[in-house]
C-alpha cells in the first residue's frame, strides 16, 4: 500500500494498491511456494496433470504406474468433485493414491494439496503426480507448487482447443495429444492442434499418445524419468 | 471461473489491509483483471452484488472491473507488443514469444475512500 498503516493516518481519497499484497490469489500462491520448497528439500518431482473431463488422465496414469511403478517410488493425488473412483482405479494398479474430493469446487487449490500431503507418506518419494479436476479453465490459474504442468488434449475434443483455453496451454510445459489411435475416425489434425498450441506457447513440448493402444507411452515415461533424474541431479549438485 | 470466492477474497484482502473505520468510508474498489485471468467482468459484478447482499456488507460500495490486454516483452528487440487473437508473436521481429508481462492480473488496483462516513465521493 502507499505507506498506509492501520496505526498511522487513516486512508482517505484514492489509494493505489501494491500489486503483491492485493493480488487475489495471494493465499494460493503462498501455499504453492511452501509446497515447492518442501518438494525441493526432499528431491521429489511434482507434476500437475490437467485436461478436460474424459481425455484420459487416469487411464494414462494407470498405464504409467504399470510401466514405471516398480522403477521409481511414485504417488498420486487425484482431484474430483465427488467419489473415490479415480483413486480406486489407481490403487488397482498398485500405486499409492489419495483422492481429494473438492465437493463441487472446479479446480484444485494449493491448500487442498497441502492438506492431502499430510495424509500421504512422501518420505523417499521420487515422483508426486497431481491429477487435477477435469477442466481447462480454472485449474490454469492455480499454481500447486508443481515443477511441470502437463495438459492432455484428446483427439475426440477437437483440434481448436488451445486458443479457446489459452492460459492453460500458455502455462503448460508439455501437451499430450491423447487417444491418437482414434485419429482415422475423427476430423482431428495433430498438426493443427500443435500449431494452435504453439501460437499461444512456442515452447510447449508435444507427445502423441494412446494409453489403450500403447502409442507414445514409452516416450512419456522417458520424459518423466529424465525429469525425476534431473531433480535428483539438482539435489546432488547442491549438496556438493 | 469462481467469481463468488474471488469476491470473498476481495473482502478478506481489504479487511486485512484496512481498519473497520476506513472500510466504513470505502466508496469504490477498482480491480485489474487480465484477459488471461479467466475472469468475466460481468459475472464478477453479479457475484459482487450477490455477496454484498447476502452478507449485508459493503452494500454502498461500487466495484469497477478494468480489463488489461495481453502484452509480451521481446528480449531481442526490447519491444513490448499487445497480443490479439492469442497469437503470441513479437510485433517487431515476428518471432514467437510467450514472455507475458501483462494480462495475467487479478488484483485490487485502487480503492477510493470517502472523507467521512456516509458522505459519498462526488
Amino acid at each position: 500500500m502507499d505507506q498506509v498503516q492501520k496505526s498511522s493516518k487513516a486512508a482517505r481519497g484514492t489509494v493505489t494498491c501494491d500489486n503483491s499484497t492485493m493480488h487475489l490469489l495471494k493465499a494460493n500462491d503462498f501455499v504453492a511456494e511452501s509446497i515447492r520448497k518442501q518438494m525441493a528439500s526432499q528431491n521429489t518431482l511434482m507434476i500437475n496433470i490437467t485436461s478436460s473431463a474424459g481425455s484420459g488422465k487416469t487411464t494414462l496414469l494407470q498405464e504409467t504406474a504399470r510401466r514405471i511403478g516398480d522403477k521409481i517410488n511414485m504417488k498420486i493425488l487425484v482431484g474430483d468433485l465427488e467419489t473415490e473412483r479415480d483413486a480406486d482405479r489407481l490403487r488397482d494398479v498398485g500405486v499409492d493414491a489419495l483422492q481429494i474430493v473438492t465437493g463441487g469446487i472446479c479446480h484444485l487449490e494449493a491448500q487442498m494439496v497441502w492438506q492431502a500431503m499430510e495424509n500421504l507418506d512422501l518420505d523417499g518419494v521420487d515422483l508426486l503426480i497431481v491429477e487435477n479436476v477435469g477442466n481447462l479453465v480454472c485449474p490454469a490459474s492455480f499454481d500447486l507448487g508443481e515443477d511441470y504442468r502437463v495438459t492432455l488434449i484428446a483427439t475426440t475434443e477437437g483440434d481448436d482447443k488451445p486458443k479457446k483455453y489459452p492460459r492453460m496451454f500458455l502455462t503448460s510445459e508439455l501437451m499430450l495429444v491423447s487417444k491418437v489411435d482414434l485419429l482415422p475416425y475423427l476430423p482431428f489434425s495433430v498438426d493443427a492442434v500443435v500449431a494452435d498450441a504453439r501460437d499461444v506457447n512456442p515452447n510447449i513440448d508435444v507427445l502423441e499418445i494412446s494409453s489403450t493402444a500403447n502409442v507414445g507411452i514409452d516416450e512419456w515415461c522417458d520424459w518423466l524419468l529424465e525429469r525425476v533424474e534431473e531433480k535428483k541431479g539438482v539435489a546432488t549438485a547442491a549438496k556438493v | 471461473m469462481h467469481e463468488i470466492s474471488l469476491v470473498r477474497s476481495i473482502f478478506n484482502t481489504l479487511e486485512a489491509e484496512f481498519s473497520a473505520e476506513e472500510l466504513g468510508r470505502l466508496n469504490t474498489i477498482e480491480l485489474q483483471v487480465g484477459l488471461l485471468s479467466n475472469v468475466e467482468p460481468v459475472l464478477m459484478q453479479n457475484a459482487f452484488e450477490a455477496v454484498t447482499t447476502a452478507e449485508n456488507k459493503f452494500r454502498e460500495v461500487s466495484l469497477r472491473v478494468n480489463t488489461v490486454p495481453i502484452e509480451i516483452h521481446c528480449a531481442d528487440c526490447g519491444v513490448n507488443s499487445t497480443i490479439s487473437d492469442y497469437k503470441f508473436v513479437c510485433a517487431s521481429c515476428g518471432r514467437p514469444n510467450n514472455n507475458v508481462v501483462k494480462g495475467m492480473e487479478l488484483l485490487i488496483h485502487r480503492v477510493h475512500f470517502d472523507e467521512e462516513a456516509g458522505a459519498p465521493l462526488t
